[in-house]
């Protein structure tokens, strides 16, 4: 099977987003109709700390091509502490995946608040275009749910 | 003085008997003979009789503390012959809340290291945790190239990384031998075992296997006391290790030092926060 140049090819972002502040700072940049790029997925999350590492294997193995967890600032958490386990465990995540061979534009984490909309289109905005550039992704993907899978 | 090996196999027998005799033991955990004599395997001594078969030489391989977790709420108390990786198993466990530290009576033992490679690595030849102590406590190294393997593994290119791992787990059968034997892998049920929610593929190929194998060294994480269980029991010899090592120098490199096991009250890595971590994600 051969790789397919597609030049019309558009990523597949998912974006895990936290129902306090992302989700609704997503919410506003509708509102205020912002332009950003349609290629992201939004998955309401009640925390960011609720995104197991596992449903980013997942994503990658579905053919995702750039993960993105998005959450609240530390210190702004709904339940008091949930981001700063996030920030500890994706931080992690992120290494280790660098380690097994994933460029860490792929999974990105990003604290946006229910008030930047403005941050959030060009957080979304910015993610695409690196993902973009990088290509599809067949790192982890099972073989039928990407162009040209890895094996 | 040191004490021979033999010295000390008379000790762990006459140990093991005292602990059985108080009447609030159950068992002793430890390691007797089997066909080959350079193989020991695991042993649980019930009865005074069989204390005599408890032994104690360089092939004493077997990591003990994982037999702990046979029986977690027991109805009486057992004895566990413990080496300094097997100590900081337990300590582990402990913190995990998987043992009862009232359920456990400890015989420490100190260790020179056995028949196997990883031993030459040991930071912790005298065990950290125990009631009663055989043999002098030995002074003890630091290994300088801990993470030696895995500094020189990221200066490869993200392609050459990624196809490393993928044909090592090309070669995985999904046995799981890594995790039955790894004292870090305490839960009661495994995420892998759990069919119904899906989060592991049962087909052995390669993507179910990369997913297995990234899943758990995330999950054995700030768990792994380095005792290199996985690496030995792995029947296709993977380097299961260099991925556990890397999240352990992470870990050191972002949160400060940390080794898993030792005996204070510091919340475990994953399970906690400070709030100067550093932050990536402004």
């Amino acid at each position: 099977m051969s790789v397919k140049t597609n030049e019309n090819w558009e990523p597949k972002i998912l974006a895990f987003c936290c129902n306090w502040c992302t989700y609704t700072g997503a919410d506003l940049a509708g509102l205020n109709r912002m332009k950003y790029p349609e290629n992201v997925r939004v998955i309401r999350v009640p925390c960011s700390s609720r995104v197991n590492p596992q449903f980013i294997l997942r994503a990658f193995q579905k053919g995702c091509d750039g993960v993105l967890v998005c959450g609240c600032h530390p210190g702004d958490c709904h339940y008091a502490t949930g981001n700063y386990f996030t920030r500890r465990r994706f931080m992690l995540m992120q290494r280790l995946l660098e380690y097994n061979g994933i460029d860490p534009k792929r999974f990105q984490a990003k604290w946006i608040s229910g008030s930047e909309a403005a941050k959030f289109r060009d957080t979304v905005t910015k993610v695409s275009a690196e993902i973009k550039a990088l290509g599809p992704n067949t790192k982890f993907a099972e073989p039928h749910f990407t162009e040209g899978g890895d094996k | 003085m040191a004490l021979s090996e033999k010295d000390i196999e008379l000790k762990i027998r006459e140990e093991a008997k005292k602990a059985l005799a108080t009447g609030e033991v159950s068992c002793v955990i430890g390691w007797t003979t089997t066909r080959f004599p350079d193989k020991m395997k695991p042993f649980f001594a019930e009865t005074e009789a069989e204390c005599d078969e408890l032994v104690w030489n360089k092939y004493c391989i077997n990591g003990t503390a994982k037999y702990a977790l046979d029986d977690r709420y027991p109805s009486k108390k057992f004895a566990i012959i413990a080496r300094g990786c097997d100590s900081r198993a337990i300590n582990r466990m402990l913190k995990d809340k998987q043992l009862l530290r009232e359920n456990l009576y400890i015989i420490g033992v100190v260790c020179d290291g056995k028949e196997n490679p990883i031993c030459e690595e040991c930071q912790h030849k005298n065990p950290l945790t125990y009631d009663v102590l055989i043999g002098e406590p030995v002074p003890e190294q630091i290994d300088e190239k801990r993470f030696a393997e895995v500094e020189a593994f990221e200066k490869l290119s993200p392609d050459e990384k990624y196809e490393y791992w993928a044909k090592q787990y090309d070669k995985c059968i999904h046995c799981y031998a890594c995790r039955n034997a790894c004292p870090a892998c305490n839960c009661v049920e495994c995420y892998a075992d759990q069919y119904r929610t899906g989060w592991q593929g049962k087909a052995s190929d390669r993507i179910q296997n990369q997913v297995y194998g990234l899943t758990r060294a995330f999950h054995v994480g700030d768990r792994c006391i380095e005792c290199g269980e996985c690496e030995r029991v792995c029947p296709m010899g993977l380097p299961i290790m260099r991925q556990t090592r890397k999240m352990l120098k992470d870990i050191n490199d972002l949160f400060g030092d940390y080794e898993c096991g030792m005996p204070d009250d510091a919340m475990p890595v994953l399970g906690g926060y400070t709030l100067a971590d550093p932050d990536e994600f402004m």
